[in-house]
């Protein structure tokens, strides 16, 4: 999830907005007294904003709608991200939607005002330069910044590449705004960061889901780039003496163990679930609150064993070979 | 409308954090540079360590006019480390709503 921090309704606070990979616009209204429960955004129809694939949190499953299309025809492309930016110069947000699927971006105008804003339900395809705005391997998620100083906004975006295997990772890549207010016209896009190519022993960079954010991080009067991402790399092999197998054995046996014991846990909370959704319709209200209930507390039961998990699969590492994936944030320092 | 604009999409301006000056419009993404990548560092920890496809904003979180990191994940979590006086950032904290639980998305 990419984020903003915007006054969406003009009440004064900074909002947090987001798209998850729920499908949808998400954002949690700030105030005097703090952030608020995080709500889906909605269209003038009252219809949830969407690209065209997304999860239906009723159901428990995921579905494709294409009332949002230009063709109106569903296709397989989600929203995972959303920005909010005055497209038309009219005084009010409209959103910029970017999809996970093949990166294409779209924007939906408000019709309304930012205190009663009504997105049209309609999706624009966004262009860069004569083709329509898109990312084969992946938007994470994009950002409007004035990169070049020319008073307008122009489009940074990072990608994922493949986050699982050794195929090329991501990047990040930069559209320039040469249109004037209330006519944006992006151009082609340029590469500021080449997708990995991994391969490396350690993480020597970020590799793959990449989501960039332009800030002076030095003071020395350029943008340079905060990137969040997964590094994956692999840990070299190397002679181990007595100690060391018999600490490397020990290692293995308490990964085993809480693996097993994640395992457990999954399989008890898919048993708490059932028994707590007997008899009910799968598609009532009160099947999908407690499934979500015993869902919502399995996840924060689990964080510990995660991190001891990655803790020790660090440790694994600095004995044998170990393929590794990590998150971390990066700086990329302009030169 | 200028003082949204400007909070809106490019908080950091608004923090009073020097931002570039223009630079050449002509200049090409061939020509920009960036030292090799270093990692951040939050307290003891790298900034995003161990998060599901860390995403990382940089915002003013606690009014001290100087640029926080705020890291959301796929999870739907957000958390934030505090820049110090000094440039480092202090350890990682959730981001929490105003009835003082922790900041989550619903992700799916």
């Amino acid at each position: 999830m990419g984020s903003q921090f915007v006054d969406l309704n003009a009440d004064g606070h900074l909002d947090y907005l987001t798209a998850t990979f729920a499908g949808s616009p998400y954002v949690s209204y700030g105030s005097a007294e703090g952030f608020s429960d995080p709500v889906r955004l909605v269209d003038a129809q009252g219809r949830r904003i969407i690209i065209s694939t997304c999860w239906n949190e009723e159901k428990l499953t995921d579905e494709n709608l294409g009332y949002a299309m230009p063709d109106g025809k569903p296709r397989a492309e989600r929203c995972i991200s959303a920005w909010a930016f005055d497209w038309d110069a009219d005084g009010d947000y409209d959103l910029l939607l970017g999809s996970y699927e093949n990166g294409h971006l779209y924007r939906q105008m408000n019709e309304g005002t930012d205190r009663e804003p009504k997105f049209t339900g309609r999706n624009i395809p966004v262009l860069a330069g004569d083709k329509p705005f898109a990312l084969p391997a992946g938007m994470t998620a994009p950002r409007l910044v004035d990169w070049d100083g020319d008073g307008d906004l122009d489009i940074l975006a990072g990608t994922f590449g493949d986050y699982y295997g050794q195929k090329p990772g991501g990047g990040v890549y930069l559209s320039r705004n040469a249109g004037s207010k209330g006519k944006p016209q992006f151009g082609a896009l340029e590469t500021l960061v080449q997708p990995s190519a991994k391969g490396a022993n350690d993480p020597t960079r970020p590799d793959a889901g990449l989501y960039v954010d332009a800030v002076d991080y030095d003071g020395d009067g350029d943008l340079d780039l905060v990137v969040g991402a997964f590094s994956m790399w692999t840990t070299r092999a190397r002679e181990l003496n007595e100690d060391e197998n018999v600490t490397l054995e020990r290692l293995r046996k308490q990964q085993k163990q809480v693996t097993d014991r994640l395992q457990q846990m999954s399989r008890a909370t898919h048993a708490a679930a059932t028994k707590a959704t007997e008899g009910l319709a799968q598609d009532s209200k009160k099947y999908r609150d407690r499934w979500m209930k015993v869902y919502a507390e399995h996840e924060e039961k689990v964080i510990p064993f995660h991190r001891q998990l990655q803790e020790l699969t660090r440790n694994i590492g600095t004995y044998v070979a170990t393929p590794r994936r990590e998150g971390f944030v990066w700086l990329y320092e302009r030169l | 409308m200028r003082a949204r604009w400007l909070w809106g999409t490019f908080t950091v301006v608004a923090l009073g954090v020097a931002l570039s000056a223009p630079r050449s419009v002509a200049e090409d993404a061939e020509s920009i540079r960036f030292a090799p990548p270093q990692r951040i560092q939050a307290g003891s920890f790298i900034a995003g360590a161990g998060r599901n496809f860390p995403s990382p904003v940089m915002h003013d979180v606690d009014g001290d006019k100087r640029a926080d990191i705020v890291i959301g994940d796929l999870d739907g979590r957000v958390t934030y480390a505090r820049r110090n006086k000094d440039g480092s950032f202090a350890a990682e904290q959730p981001l929490r709503k105003r009835d003082g639980k922790p900041l989550k998305f619903h992700n799916w």
